[in-house]
């Protein structure tokens, strides 16, 4: 049993690493509220932070790239970064049909799911026809549903015939198939689907949002990143102006057209930190039924993908925003990495004293009978190092 | 000779902001200020599912669908929280966010969370009194309830990372009152109170925390600093501090 505890603290000079909102050409930063105690009275100041659903993100579009380079699955939305995570019956659909093994165990009674499926469509084509304003457009999808469904009951591989049809296979099955239980499958087999053919999923997490619905945490962790605290009144948030010009002939009237156009984009500067916690032991293995879904090998090919999007994102430090433009100048400049064989997490870095109360933590699980590793980067070891070193102290402890 | 109640005191530090998501809940998202005592369950819960290797986290049962924090919810006769510091509810954005792409039609807000980030270390202080005959009738040992309170990761939602900072174990008896002082939430129910906090409405764990659309619901109160408590107590000492439990 395996779990990774990372603190990581990063400087970062005007930076636009997690926008929130326009109003009109401003561009505004997160910012959260420092709260500041003087004589019992609470006074607020607003300092730029990161949320967890950035870093979040972040980390999930490294996991795609590690997941694909040691040719794991990856389903399609998350491929294009859009992690919507089979929220519902359209989005779970496709994962039905792509690959053989869980094709053959969900589509088993090709006759009878056809059958029912053409009554349903039928009767849905029928209704709108009758109704006081049939539409044409409507109407339409269903006949191609129809033609869909009658082709996939005589083709010689239905599963090739889905995939090629991938937009119109999923609306069929997800709406016509799952959602009026043509194919009635129970939270188990949900779950099973989805982590087979998703390593973010199965790291990330979903909420199957339809009926039954279906849940799983995320694997990981990460919290808000937010200034240093002892350092937290110096960070600032700043708009910069900005304008793009425009050539203009001399026959152009005045006002006609947008010579020069002058927006803000409100730049963060601040020493940041931030937790991110990974549970190893939750990759591959059902949040239903506690058992394992995919085989060791899988699952240790799996968690070393997590590892190495982790490794990716911080040492590239490519995580938030606006990167192309508001780069950062800074990077990171501490981590803290501890791995335990249960939940454990280290001191926020938002806090001075986060390695040594870290460290004197640790010494409790000690005493109480586990073992751990606990790495640094503060001076001269860089944080390539520390996260080198957790890594290989995870493989020699087989968690992949 | 009644035995005295195994407790569990376990000092949490968090990362800067608490997400606890109050339901129901609609577009307009609500946060709690306050940790609620199903949170606290739910907390401790997960390190301690870990240490059985259980990684189920719903239970199905009967085509009804629970968190499988309720498999160690009698362990656990009372639990509450005492929180250092003001957590301040904040959410950056309280208009509403609209379509993508034109396929999603839902429109929500962002996610509002109680800030315990300043000058001052903010830190929340968990109690647990354990139900020992239970416990000695399930698979856990007072050792893995013990790591299992230093293995606590989050409260509430997944950016509400905490570390644990201390676990103080030991014993105490449970007594009858008539006035007492306390830092922790208490259930307000028949009570005289002198002293700042705040009350607020959240599940009864005791009736389970497995599903919330049925849940009953009580207030408790959230004192700010220490208060007065006068009424017919039933209290605990834990360390250096008392709790007052449910009437």
């Amino acid at each position: 049993m395996m779990f990774l505890s990372v603190g990581v603290r990063f400087e970062a000079n005007v930076e636009a690493l997690n926008m929130v909102e326009t109003a009109g050409n401003y561009g505004k930063h997160r910012r959260v509220p420092y709260l500041v105690e003087e004589d019992g009275k609470l006074k607020t100041v607003y300092v730029p932070a990161l949320s967890g659903e950035s870093l979040a993100h972040a980390y999930q579009e490294h996991l795609v790239m590690e997941a694909l380079s040691l040719n794991l699955p990856v389903c399609e939305d998350c491929k294009r970064h859009e992690f919507y995570k089979s929220m519902d019956e359209i989005h779970l659909a496709p994962k039905l049909f792509l690959s053989d093994t869980v094709f053959e165990e969900v589509f088993q009674d090709i006759p009878s799911i056809t059958t029912g499926t053409l009554k349903l469509l039928e009767e849905e084509l029928q209704k709108v026809k009758k109704g006081k304003n049939p539409k044409e457009e409507r109407i339409k999808q269903l006949e191609k549903y129809i033609e869909l469904i009658r082709n996939f009951r005589e083709s010689s591989n239905p599963r090739d015939l889905f995939v090629q049809n991938k937009s119109l296979a999923a609306q069929l099955v997800g709406d016509f198939m799952i959602k009026k239980k043509v194919l009635d499958l129970s939270p188990y087999k949900i779950e099973e689907i989805i982590i087979k053919n998703c390593v973010i999923e199965d790291i990330g997490g979903f909420m199957y949002a339809a009926s039954p619905p279906v849940r799983r945490s995320s694997a990981f962790q990460v919290s808000y990143a937010l200034p240093v605290k002892s350092v937290a009144l110096f960070a600032t948030s700043e708009p910069q102006l900005h304008a793009r010009h425009a050539q203009m002939d001399a026959s152009s009237k005045k006002g006609n057209a947008s010579e020069q156009m002058i927006y803000y984009v409100e730049t963060g500067t601040a020493l940041y930190g931030f937790t991110f916690n990974l549970d190893l032991n939750a990759i591959g293995v059902s949040a239903i039924t506690s058992e394992s879904i995919l085989d060791k090998d899988e699952i240790k090919s799996r968690r070393e993908a997590a590892l190495k999007a982790l490794f990716r994102m911080l040492s590239s430090a490519q995580f938030g925003a606006k990167l192309s433009r508001f780069f950062p100048v800074g990077g990171i400049t501490e981590v803290a990495v501890a791995v335990t064989e249960h939940p454990f997490v280290v001191t926020s870095p938002i806090y001075d004293d986060y390695i040594a109360r870290t460290e004197k933590r640790l010494k409790v699980l000690k005493s109480l009978g586990e073992k751990y590793l606990f790495t640094v980067a503060t001076g001269e070891k860089v944080p390539e190092e520390a996260l080198n070193e957790a890594m290989n102290y995870l493989r020699e402890q087989g968690a992949f | 000779m009644v035995p005295l109640t195994f407790f569990l005191k376990v000092t949490l530090r968090p990362t800067g902001v608490i997400a606890l998501r109050a339901l129901p809940q609609s577009k307009m998202r609500t946060a709690l200020r306050y940790v609620p005592p199903t949170t606290i369950v739910g907390a401790i819960a997960y390190p301690l599912l870990h240490i059985a290797g259980n990684r189920a986290e719903t239970v199905y049962d009967k085509k009804k669908f629970k968190s499988a924090a309720e498999e160690v919810l009698n362990l656990f006769d009372w639990v509450t929280v005492k929180t250092t510091g003001k957590p301040r509810l904040y959410g950056a954005l309280l208009k509403i966010n609209t379509v993508y792409r034109g396929k999603v039609q839902s429109a929500v807000t962002s996610f509002p969370f109680a800030v315990m980030y300043g000058t001052n270390d903010a830190t929340i202080t968990a109690v647990y009194l354990i139900n020992e005959e239970e416990l000695a009738g399930s698979t856990y040992r007072l050792e893995d309830i013990k790591r299992a309170a230093w293995g606590i990761t989050r409260l509430g939602s997944r950016e509400s990372v905490v570390s644990v900072e201390d676990v103080e174990t030991g014993r105490t008896d449970i007594v009858e009152t008539d006035v007492t002082e306390t830092p922790y939430a208490f259930l307000f129910k028949g009570l005289e109170v002198s002293g700042k906090g705040t009350l607020q409405s959240v599940v009864d764990w005791r009736s389970g925390i497995g599903d919330y659309s049925k849940a009953e619901r009580m207030v408790m109160f959230y004192p700010e600093e220490s208060v007065r408590v006068q009424g017919r107590l039933r209290i605990a000492r834990v360390g250096e501090e008392v709790i007052v439990l449910a009437p």
